[in-house]
């Protein structure tokens, strides 16, 4: 997985999941059409977002996507065609669903996440694990598994293999 | 030498997998009407519709119950359809309540367990010495898929409790210092693991209010150890009460502890007698301060700009426009007792919404009468449910309305756009109430005196 995309800055910390998508548009019962409603819940989120109408790649501060468990966060910002989010650190629960869902939560210091803050376009591979930015390549680290599932998905179907460990597990806790 | 967590962790590692992840068994997944329905429908439509054990999982109409509207009328109904085809237990309308409150006064967490559930108050269960998770909708539909999830092992922050709780300082004091204390993400990749004296002071309620708030601190859960008050608690409840092996399941369950020489992998001490009261003035919850305080000078300016609020801001005094006791933090009997306690032969000032965590609360309430002392004073009583707390349904702010508020986030937009949200404990949420402003209960009688005599 390998692309390039206009980058878009939230330039604060702490942009927790009632910021990315407020709850009063949880109600749905599917995982489309969130997008519309992200970062509403963001002072001057919806002008932001507006700046730049085709960026694939947000770059973010410290603590993204901490609060609420809400898989709608990362369903927003997939449905709204980012693909990559770049920032200092994540929240546990917002780290895992951006994996699930194909968006590839990349973790940089925060000298790196100033400088592609400052320009405007990279490219990202995936499964080489890098950023190609301002003629240089910044290496990051992924979950070895979850990245399978950002690249091929999955996750679901992984878990449906080991139910008969599990059983068999369970059973042997059990006597 | 093993933590407490650390002891749960190993008991159920059904798989080490790559990269530091492990295949981790769960006892127990709390399915509401938010978050489940997209993994339920996945499996129905992908895995042949199974689940792989009905027995394990307990489902609750929580967040907006009774529904507002029709798209939260047919999240309800599809868990209510789901759970009844699975033979899934279903708390719904009438005998329901916040998921956090239902499941620990039934009886359906246990130490040791580990459960999940796709709502990030979880680690509320912790309380129980369990391991309680908040996880998305994908890996709550995996969980019931399957019978387990995916995690890193997390690290472990030992918090050493002393002494205890005085000068109106409550546990939800202490939550909001351990938030404001390791900082708002300060936790992120540690379980917070509770030990010392000042534990067996708090009643399993305060043990639930202070577990709950681990999340703030961006922990994976909140923990704390297992004693005799948490036997008497699960003794009383709905699914504990008269089991036949109860004296080998609390054998099994005192033998669950901590080595003495555990070794966590970051400690803190807090002790209990030297806390106040707090409010938040920011705009996450660790941004708190004494209510006899003030703004600090190095504040953020976003979340003072959020708030309107200036540095060196006094927080006593300050106006409110609403103020609400409730959520999974502050909602359960003794929440409403101490707030009671205030409003007792007073009158609100602005709205009040009192919302008691469980039908089963709001019934022992009435049975005491703390709903007629609400009613009395001017608040409205309400049905249980999430309510105001996250701007869903009922009690939504307007824009720059200031709300004191019992509940756990302060985050921009949380109870309704641009409203302004203010945590606090339910004693200081019903003394604000009463003074129209942000105060103490001790400092109510002052401010009756300074009024009448500018009357």
């Amino acid at each position: 997985m390998n692309f390039e995309g206009e980058i878009l800055l939230v330039d604060r910390a702490n942009v927790d999941t009632d910021q990315i998508i407020p709850a009063r548009y949880l109600t749905g019962i599917t995982k489309s059409g969130y997008g519309q409603h992200l970062f509403t819940g963001m002072p001057g989120g919806t002008e932001l977002l507006q700046s730049k109408p085709a960026a694939t790649i947000l770059v973010a501060r410290e603590n993204f996507g901490c609060g609420s468990s809400r898989e709608h966060a990362a369903w927003a910002i997939a449905d709204r065609g980012f693909r990559a989010v770049i920032a200092e650190s994540f929240a546990r629960i917002f780290l895992e669903n951006a994996y699930t869902n194909g968006v590839v939560p990349i973790v940089l210091p925060k000298a790196e996440v100033e400088a592609l803050a400052a320009c405007g376009r990279a490219r990202i591979d995936v499964a080489g694990q890098f950023v190609e930015a301002l003629g240089r390549r910044i290496p990051f680290d992924l979950d070895p598994l979850r990245k399978s599932f950002v690249l091929e998905g999955g996750f679901m179907e992984f878990l449906a293999k080991k139910v008969e460990l599990v059983r068999a597990w369970e059973r042997a806790a059990a006597s | 030498m093993r933590t407490l967590f650390e002891k749960i962790w190993d008991s159920h590692v059904v798989e080490e997998l790559p990269g530091g992840n492990a295949l981790v068994f769960i006892d127990r997944v709390v399915a509401h009407e938010i978050t489940t329905p997209t993994g339920a429908l996945e499996i129905e439509q992908n895995f042949g519709d199974r689940i792989y054990d009905p027995a394990r999982i307990v489902a609750l109409n929580d967040h907006v119950s009774p529904a507002k509207d029709t798209e939260t009328a047919i999240q309800a109904q599809v868990l209510r359809t789901w759970a009844k085809r699975h033979g899934i237990k279903l708390y719904d309308i009438g005998d329901n309540g916040i998921c956090h409150v239902v499941v620990p006064e039934r009886g359906l967490v246990e130490p040791g367990m580990t459960l999940c559930c796709g709502d990030s108050h979880t680690c509320t269960l912790g309380a129980f010495g369990a391991f309680g998770l908040g996880i998305g909708s994908t890996a709550q539909g995996g969980a019931m898929l399957a019978g387990c999830l995916i995690l890193q092992r997390p690290k472990v922050y030992g918090i050493e409790l002393r002494g205890s709780l005085g000068h109106g300082a409550t546990a939800k004091d202490l939550a909001l210092t351990v938030v404001a204390r390791l900082g708002f993400r300060g936790a992120t990749g540690y379980v917070i693991e509770y030990f010392g004296a000042g534990v067996a002071s708090l009643s399993m309620e305060e043990r639930m209010t202070l577990c709950n708030m681990a999340i703030e601190a961006g922990a994976t859960s909140g923990l704390c150890p297992v004693d005799e008050t948490t036997f008497s608690y699960l003794a009383q409840t709905e699914y504990q009460r008269g089991v036949p092996d109860w004296e080998s399941r609390v054998e099994r369950w005192r033998a669950l502890r901590a080595d003495d020489d555990a070794e966590y992998d970051a400690v803190a001490r807090i002790d209990l007698s030297e806390l106040r009261p707090l409010v938040s003035w920011g705009t996450n919850p660790g941004e708190c301060s004494p209510i006899d305080g003030a703004v600090p000078a190095d504040a953020p300016q976003a979340s003072l700009e959020y708030m309107g609020l200036t540095p060196g801001q006094t927080l006593d005094g300050l106006a409110i426009d609403q103020a609400f006791i409730g959520s999974c933090t502050n909602a359960r009997l003794s929440d409403l007792r101490a707030a009671a306690a205030v409003l007792r032969g007073r009158h609100v000032t602005v709205p009040t919404i009192v919302t008691p965590g469980s039908q089963a609360v709001r019934r022992a309430a009435e049975r005491e009468g703390l709903h007629d002392i609400f009613q009395d004073a001017g608040a409205l009583w309400t049905h249980s449910s999430c309510g105001p707390c996250l701007g869903m349904s009922m009690g939504v702010l307007a824009p720059k309305m200031r709300c004191v508020s019992s509940s756990n986030r302060n985050f921009p937009g949380r109870m309704g756009a641009g409203g302004r949200v203010h945590l606090a404990s339910p004693t200081v949420v019903a003394a604000s109430a009463v003074a129209g402003c942000i105060t103490a209960p001790d400092r109510l009688a002052a401010r009756h005196a300074v009024a009448g005599g500018a009357a």
